[in-house]
Formats: C-alpha cells, sequence, structure tokens
C-alpha cells in the first residue's frame, strides 16, 4: 500500500507526505483512522483538524497537535509569535522525536491561511526528518479555495510528495459492504453511486425504499432517536463537527440525557478526548434540520457555556467568534472577532482575519468612531495583504474619515499614509502622491513622529517610482533624520533603502551605501523581508544598469533570504531578474532553466511573469527558436496593465529584436517608438540607448542624445570597436559580437566565433550572408570549426574565480578580491566543480592549467 | 504538446548502425528524452548521412535543447510544425 511505503522511506529519514483525496464520504478518515491504528506503537502519531467554521480559525490544526505534544508551542500561536518561528520550532521538535512521527492534518480544504502556510513550508524541509505527513481533502472542494489550490501547485514538484486519490465502491463492492441487509442492491448501488459513507448510513437503517439523498438517509436513521436524543444531537451539530464534553455537559445538562441512545446508534462517537459525528455529512443533515430561529437560539446557550468554559484563554476566539456570530450578538462578535482577527493576523492567516474584522464592522455600526476607525485599518491592512485593493483602498478611506470624526490628527496621518500603498498598486500613482502629501501637511504641524517619519518615507518612495529621484532623496533624507532621532528602525531601513534605490536607479553608486545601512538595520531587528527586498532592489538596479556580474551576486544572495523564509514573491522576482542577467551574458541554458521553473509556478506575480517572458523570449528569438512571438506577445499584454518604464521598456525591446530578425525592420521601429518617449522624460541611458539603436538599425534619422549609455550611444556613432570593448567589459557577448559584426573582416569573424558559439544561428546566419555579399574569401561554416575557449560553458564570474582557485585562494580571500561574500563565491564554486566535474577545488586547478582555462581572466 | 521538426548536421556524418550497439544508442536517446517529457518520433536522413531532419514531440523549444546536449546531439534550427496529410485533407 502506498502509506506503507511511504512510512518506509520516512522511517530511514527521508520524510514524505501524502495527499489523500475524494469526496466526502469517500472513506478518507476511515483509511486514515486504520493506517493510524496499524502503526500507532512504532510512531508517535499527531492529529489536528481543520473545523467548517464561519471563519476558519488560524493553525487550528496544529494547536490540537501541540496539545497532543504537551509542548508549549500553543503559548507562541495564541501570543504575538510569527508564523515563520512558530513553524521552525514545530519542526525542530519533530526531528527531534524519540520515534518517528506521523503526522496527520484533516480536511485542509476547510483549512485557514495560516496552515496551508504550515503544510508548504514542512513540505519543503521533509527530506532528512523522519516524519510521514498525511492530509485529507476533498477534491471537489479544491477550486474554492485558492490557497489549497496554490499549495497542491506549488508540491507537485517536489519529490517527496505523493497524491493518493480514493474511487467510489463498485457494484461488488457495495453488495457486499450490504452484507444482504438491503434487498434492492441496485437500487442501493444507483442512488449511492458507491459512496461508502451512504451505503452504510442506509445499511444501518433499512428501510423498504432507498432513500435518495445522503441527508434522507441520515434524518431517516436519526427520525429513530427518542426527544431527549434529539434534544442533545441539535445541540452537538451547533457545538461543531468535535464535540467538546464540557460545552455538550453544560448546554445538555449534567446528566446528559440522551447521549448513550446516540452512541448505541452509532450516530455519535466518542474520541476519548471528545465527542465527534460520525461524519460531516451527518452533522450537516441535523443541523439544516433545525430552523434558523432555534439554531440561533440554540448557538447563544453554546457561547454561554463556552464563554464559562474560558474558551477565550485557551486560543479558541475563532470558534467563540463562530457561535458569537450564529447567535448575532453583536457585542461578542466585537470582542471576539477583533481578538480572533488579530491573532490569525499576526500568523500570516489574512484572508481569516479579513473575514473576522469584516463581521466585527458589520456588527458595529453605530458604535464609536475611534473603535470602528481602528477596525477599519485592520480590515484594509489585511486586505492590502491579500491584494484586494479596492477593498483596502475603501477601508482605509472610511479610516481616515472616522479618524477625523474624533479629531485624532496623528492617526488620520497613518491612516492617510497607508492609503497611498494599495492606490500605488492599483495603478492610482498621482492620487497616491497627493495623498502622501496631504498626510505630511496634516502630520508636520504637530511636530516630529513616527507617523510623520513614515509619511516622509512614503513620499520618498512614491517619488523614486517615478524616477523623480532627486526629490526622492531629498524627502527621504528627513524621513531618515526623523526616523533616527526617535530609534523607529523599520522606518530608517525603509527610508534608505528608498534614497538607496533612487541612487541606483541613477547609477549613482553612492546608492550602495544607503542600501547596506538598510540591511545592517534590518538584520540587527530580524526584519527578513526588508533584507530580501533590499537585495532586490540592488540586484535589479544593477541589471538595470547592466552590471551584470555583481547584479548577479546580489541576486543569488538575496534569493537565498528569501527561500530560507519562503519569501516566495521577491524570490520569484529575483530569479526572474538572475534569468535575464544570464541571458545578457550568454548563459542561455541557465536562462532557460530558471525561465521553466518560474513559469511553471501556480501563483507568479504579474512583474515576475513579465521578466520571465521577456528572458524567455530573447534567447528564442536570438536562437532562432519557435515561440518568441507567444512569450512576448503575453509579456506585453500585462506589461501595459502596468504602465510603466521598468517594465514596458524590456518588452518592446525584445520584440523590436524579434521583428528585426523576422525581417521587418518598419516593425522593429514601430515597437522601439512606442517607449521612446517614456525612456527620454525618465532619461533612463539603457532604455533610451537600446530604442535609438533600434531606430537607427530601422534606418530611420536618431536625434543626438548625449547621456544614453556608451555602448550604445559609441555604436550607434559607427565606432564599433570602442562600442564592442565596452560590451565585452560589460560581459555581454552577443551585444559585444553585433557590434564587431560592424567592423573589418576580422572583426567580422570573431563576431561569427561568438554568433557560433552562443548558438545564435539567426545573427550567425545574418552576418555570414553579408560577408558573402562583400565578398569576404573566408568563411568559416559553422559551430563545428570555432575554437573553443571555454569548453565548460563557465560564465565569465566564474572564469575569474577559477583564476583565483588555481592561485590558491580561499572563498574568503576571493571575496575581499572581488567585493562579494564569501557565501556568494562558495556558490559559484561549487558551480565550477559541478560544470568541470570534479571533486574538489585543487582537482578544478589542476584541469584549468592542463585545459589551458587558467590565465584568461573573464573579468576584463 | 507541440510537434517540433529539428534539423541536425553531423559533418562526419551520422554513425548510428542498425546493428545491437546502434539499437542501444537509440535507446538510450529515448530515454533521455522521456525525463523531460519529449518524444522521438522518427527521422529522415539524407544519403551523405550528414542531415537529419527529425519528428519530435516536446513541452517547448528548451526541452528540446536540453535533451538533444544531454544526448550530445547537435542542432541547427528547430522548427514548430503540424501535420498535413494530402490523403486525409478534408
Amino acid at each position: 500500500m502506498q502509506l506503507e511505503a511511504a512510512l518506509e522511506t520516512a522511517r530511514v529519514g527521508h520524510g514524505q507526505f501524502v495527499l489523500v483525496s475524494g469526496e466526502a464520504g469517500i472513506g478518507k478518515t476511515a483509511l486514515v483512522d486504520r493506517f493510524v491504528q496499524t502503526n500507532g506503537d512504532s510512531t508517535r502519531v499527531l492529529r489536528g483538524y481543520c473545523d467548517p467554521l464561519l471563519t476558519p480559525s488560524a493553525l487550528g490544526p496544529l494547536l490540537d497537535i501541540t496539545r497532543d505534544l504537551g509542548s508549549d508551542l500553543s503559548m507562541d500561536i495564541d501570543g504575538d509569535r510569527r508564523a515563520s518561528a512558530i513553524f521552525a520550532r514545530f519542526l525542530a521538535i519533530l526531528t527531534e522525536l524519540s520515534k518517528p512521527a506521523l503526522l496527520v492534518v484533516e480536511d485542509i480544504h476547510w483549512a485557514d491561511e495560516a496552515t496551508i502556510d504550515l503544510l508548504k513550508y514542512l513540505g519543503r524541509r521533509l527530506d532528512g526528518a523522519r516524519v510521514l505527513m498525511i492530509a485529507t481533502f476533498r477534491d471537489d472542494e479544491v477550486r474554492r479555495h485558492d490557497g489549497l489550490r496554490f499549495l497542491l501547485g506549488d508540491l507537485a514538484t517536489t519529490r517527496n510528495v505523493e497524491r493518493l486519490e480514493l474511487a467510489r465502491l463498485s457494484r461488488d463492492a457495495v453488495s457486499s459492504l450490504a452484507g444482504g441487509r438491503v434487498a434492492d442492491v441496485d437500487g442501493l448501488f444507483r442512488s449511492t453511486g458507491g459512496n461508502p459513507f451512504f451505503v452504510t448510513e442506509v445499511v444501518a437503517n433499512p428501510a423498504a425504499e432507498v432513500p435518495a439523498t445522503v441527508r434522507d438517509a441520515v434524518l431517516g436513521r436519526v427520525a429513530r432517536l427518542g426527544p431527549e436524543g434529539r434534544r442533545l444531537l441539535d445541540r452537538a451539530a451547533v457545538v461543531g463537527a468535535r464535540v467538546d464534553y464540557e460545552l455538550l455537559e453544560a448546554v445538555a445538562g449534567p446528566d446528559g440525557t440522551g447521549l448513550s441512545e446516540c452512541l448505541a446508534m452509532g450516530i455519535l462517537q466518542d474520541l476519548g478526548h471528545c465527542l465527534a459525528f460520525r461524519h460531516e455529512l451527518a452533522r450537516n443533515a441535523v443541523l439544516e434540520a433545525v430552523d434558523p430561529l432555534r439554531r440561533r437560539a440554540l448557538s447563544r446557550e453554546v457561547l454561554a457555556a463556552a464563554i464559562q468554559a474560558g474558551f477565550a484563554d485557551k486560543g479558541l476566539t475563532a470558534r467563540l467568534a463562530h457561535y458569537a456570530e450564529s447567535a448575532g450578538s453583536a457585542p461578542d462578535v466585537i470582542r471576539y472577532g477583533t481578538a480572533a482577527g488579530q491573532t490569525a493576523s499576526s500568523l500570516g492567516a489574512h484572508k481569516e482575519a479579513a473575514a473576522h474584522f469584516r463581521a466585527v464592522l458589520r456588527f458595529s455600526e453605530g458604535q464609536g468612531s475611534a473603535e470602528r476607525a481602528r477596525i477599519s485599518a485592520a480590515y484594509a491592512r489585511e486586505c492590502a495583504v491579500l491584494d484586494w485593493l479596492p477593498e483596502a483602498i475603501e477601508a482605509y478611506r472610511m479610516a481616515v474619515e472616522l479618524w477625523g470624526d474624533c479629531g485624532d490628527r496623528t492617526r488620520q496621518g497613518e491612516a492617510l499614509s497607508l492609503l497611498a500603498w494599495p492606490l500605488v498598486r492599483h495603478g492610482a500613482n498621482a492620487e497616491a502622491d497627493e495623498i502622501a502629501q496631504q498626510a505630511i501637511a496634516l502630520l508636520e504641524p504637530l511636530g516630529p513622529s513616527r507617523e510623520l517619519a513614515n509619511a516622509y518615507r512614503t513620499h520618498a518612495h512614491l517619488r523614486m517610482l517615478d524616477r523623480d529621484c532627486g526629490r526622492a532623496v531629498e524627502i527621504g533624507g528627513k524621513a531618515m533624520s526623523m526616523a533616527a532621532d526617535l530609534d523607529d528602525m523599520a522606518t530608517l531601513a525603509g527610508a534608505e533603502m528608498v534614497v538607496g534605490a533612487a541612487k541606483l536607479v541613477t547609477d549613482d553608486r553612492e546608492g550602495r551605501a544607503h542600501l547596506d545601512r538598510c540591511i545592517e538595520i534590518a538584520q540587527a531587528g530580524r526584519l527578513h523581508e526588508v533584507v530580501a527586498l533590499a537585495r532586490m532592489n540592488i540586484g535589479t538596479s544593477y541589471g538595470e544598469q547592466y552590471h551584470l556580474a555583481e547584479a548577479e551576486d546580489e541576486l543569488i544572495d538575496g534569493i537565498d533570504i528569501a527561500r530560507e523564509h519562503d519569501l516566495d514573491h521577491s524570490g520569484h522576482y529575483m530569479a526572474s531578474w538572475l534569468a535575464l542577467t544570464h541571458m545578457f551574458q550568454g548563459q542561455w541554458d541557465k536562462t532557460a532553466a530558471l525561465c521553466d521553473d518560474l513559469l511553471a509556478q501556480p501563483n507568479l506575480a504579474a512583474i515576475s511573469r513579465i521578466m520571465a517572458l521577456v528572458a524567455l523570449g530573447r534567447i528564442r528569438v536570438r536562437r532562432g527558436d519557435p515561440g518568441a512571438p507567444e512569450a512576448l506577445d503575453e509579456a506585453l499584454h500585462l506589461a501595459k496593465r502596468t504602465s510603466t518604464l521598468q517594465r514596458l521598456a524590456p518588452v518592446h525591446a525584445a520584440r523590436a529584436e524579434l521583428a528585426w530578425f523576422a525581417g521587418d525592420p518598419k516593425q522593429a521601429a514601430a515597437e522601439a517608438r512606442q517607449v521612446f518617449e517614456l525612456a527620454e522624460r525618465r532619461r533612463h541611458a539603457w532604455h533610451t540607448g537600446e530604442m535609438l539603436f533600434w531606430l537607427k538599425r530601422a534606418g530611420e534619422t536618431v536625434p543626438d542624445i548625449d547621456w544614453i549609455a556608451p555602448p550604445y550611444a559609441r555604436q550607434i556613432a559607427g565606432d564599433w570597436e570602442h562600442a564592442a570593448a565596452l560590451w565585452r567589459q560589460r560581459g555581454c557577448p552577443f551585444e559585444e559580437a553585433r557590434a564587431l559584426a560592424d567592423g573589418t573582416e576580422a572583426a567580422r569573424l570573431r563576431a561569427l566565433e561568438i554568433f557560433d558559439g552562443l548558438g545564435a544561428a539567426p545573427a550567425a546566419a545574418a552576418l555570414r550572408r553579408e560577408m558573402r555579399e562583400a565578398g569576404a574569401r573566408r568563411i568559416p561554416r559553422g559551430p563545428r570549426s570555432s575554437t573553443r575557449l571555454n569548453p565548460f560553458g563557465l560564465t565569465n564570474r566564474e572564469m575569474t574565480i577559477l583564476g583565483h582557485l588555481v592561485d590558491g585562494l580561499t572563498n574568503a580571500e576571493i571575496g575581499n578580491a572581488l567585493f562579494i561574500s564569501p557565501k556568494t563565491v562558495d556558490h559559484h564554486v561549487s558551480s565550477i566543480l559541478s560544470k568541470l566535474g570534479t571533486p574538489s577545488r585543487r582537482d578544478a586547478a589542476e584541469l584549468a592549467l592542463r585545459e589551458g582555462m587558467a590565465p584568461q581572466n573573464g573579468d576584463a | 504538446m507541440a510537434r517540433y521538426l529539428v534539423e541536425r548536421t553531423f559533418p562526419d556524418g551520422l554513425g548510428l548502425p542498425p546493428t545491437q550497439q546502434g539499437n542501444e544508442v537509440a535507446q538510450t536517446v529515448v530515454g533521455n528524452n522521456a525525463e523531460k517529457g519529449v518524444t522521438w518520433i522518427h527521422s529522415y536522413v539524407t544519403t551523405d548521412k550528414k542531415h537529419t531532419f527529425c519528428i519530435y514531440d516536446g513541452p517547448s523549444p528548451e526541452a528540446i535543447r536540453k535533451t538533444a546536449e544531454k544526448n550530445g546531439l547537435p542542432v541547427d534550427r528547430i522548427t514548430e510544425v503540424r501535420v498535413l496529410d494530402p490523403y486525409f485533407h478534408y
């Protein structure tokens, strides 16, 4: 059996994750129960459940599990700890158990966002742990649960994850399950469709006619209960999927009349620590049969009992909120919904937090403004995290208004600054800018404050996005000095980042110092997201300015941090830029592998998708491979929606190149013209340079702009030799060869060599044709005849480091020489070893000497 | 899954004899292809054995290149193609 095999693999330290799926009543729980029973002695069984509450309880299953474990992890969950710290501790606990762990999480189609995050976290880190993780879910619910869908997509690529899909029973199986107790086996099979739960319900209460639905079957059975039993069962259904003894006792009276009847009939089961319905389908049928008014009254009873039982202190506020909402009790929804929302938010269960706050807002109409303002702002923040931008904008606006009503200008200014962010992401940059200025105008008269420092930082960031870098640096400076005075490290780190980024995108190398300070502050405060963001800013700014080797180092470092802390969005964006830097450096196989991986991600953000499609489209164009128009059409469609230079310029540049190689210079010029003006207005030296280059290539007269990037300026001016040298310095072989192709016959031969080495077939073919037409006598036939200087496909950076390995330098020494971290050097060294197929640095150095690769210094 | 025509040049001629050894080489190629979801349908070889035209099914041109590299086969050009059959043309 699949589960047994997975457990054996897990026992020897290769953790496994099995996802058991099937429709409701198919027997997922029964299967897991049996498996747990068989293997319970040789493993440590840990079981958690997701419950069908109005709003799921954040990390509910983990709470169940830690109760079993007897660890104090539940304190962290209830307290203000971050989810990542809790996940790490839980994994540590799992790996330190004396027996292999059998970790079961049931019904994850009801899971909250933080639980989905936990499963993703564990799924990626199971290898090396003696853990078999089993999660069950209804496959017909997947499409309604985005988080679960993304989780399944994410795990699909993981080696140690398996799917186990349970099928319905055959007619023969139904017949044997009925065991002669039902006469009409065909009718039974037809009605139940082979659903095991349905079949057993019918078999337990054989009637003349087979009931048409599972609900009828359950109610037919329940109808045999006496009034006491029915009274108790209704209350149990209101309590939930699992029924706590203390609640049932309180609502059913101390003698628990009717319980024995329910247990005897098998509708309720005794699980030891609580009671449970035989199946959620049964509970649903019972609950639906209770009329709405009575359900409200019963919910009120259960709520009172749960408050009495101290649920609030046991981390069960989400259940209190659920009962309060079902009971329609406004003060309790406000009290417990707010608490449950705060817990969910700090654990990263943002959807659940938003749902709690939304309920609180609905129930608090007419309450004091300050209270509602606070909840509005909390709701808006969750919506912003979830990318529900219109809701976030509306809720922040409401908070601004409500704080205004209270006359609290500080809070009002704070809410205005916060409102600016969803506006920007929604594409309303101009409005965001105005809002940020309003915040400053409101806060400045009140004197220095954290809120004002943050308002400055926000406005500076908006100016930076618009590439109004002078203003960004000026306002960002105010934010930095105020935040420093007030010891507000988060705002200080953010302000340093903005000022640094504003300087870097204009190629002002001073920006680096600001970003380094930002990283230092963020590391001290363990603000991992900020560290990753800073690396991302440095890496992508370097990439945009064609400092490719440096960009590569930063991005590799940043991707590492992102992976360590599951910051998928920034990790993906950096990986898409890494693909671009590989593309420009002529490492097309690496580009293809990265893009392949990225574009298969189920929830890739548009900005990452655009950059990956550009990288992929460009290698297809340069190799002459099919599929380039498709990739670049999709990229254009996405880039148009952002309407920013950052996205439009790379896409149109790639499309201009595509049109050029398709023999359509007019179209190439048209593509370049699409962004030329915007690039010029923003004074972007590289984008403007590339657009001018294509316009010129297409035969247009182009204006003389003296600030464009030198390699393009030189090539447009006809100085191919200088242009080629500049491209070589930047480490862009294709661009270098393109410049050389404008030169003398000797230069053209070198260009052919480079094109052939890269596998740039269309460029090579075009150059051969031109050379033949120009009457060149000696044209090498193809890739085969080119000399292979670098037979192992090392990057320039790797060639440089190989040179240092030959000299016997350590990683630290190499890092010092190249101004990169020893960790980054280590990355390069392992890549070199794997490409050369040598086991050690010394073997690599020897091979380099033998093959005559040592003296080359790739970073000329 | 798209279909591709892959053109290759073998300056020294293609060495895939109709023997046990040739069969083993072909089977290695088939095995390597499967890893990337690439299927080699069949090939046409010029009479001088210096050029081949190979029909492949695969998820992307990059996958075709990756398997070619793994198999040590050259790639001149990849073209996406569709079947056009004169005898079932309606």
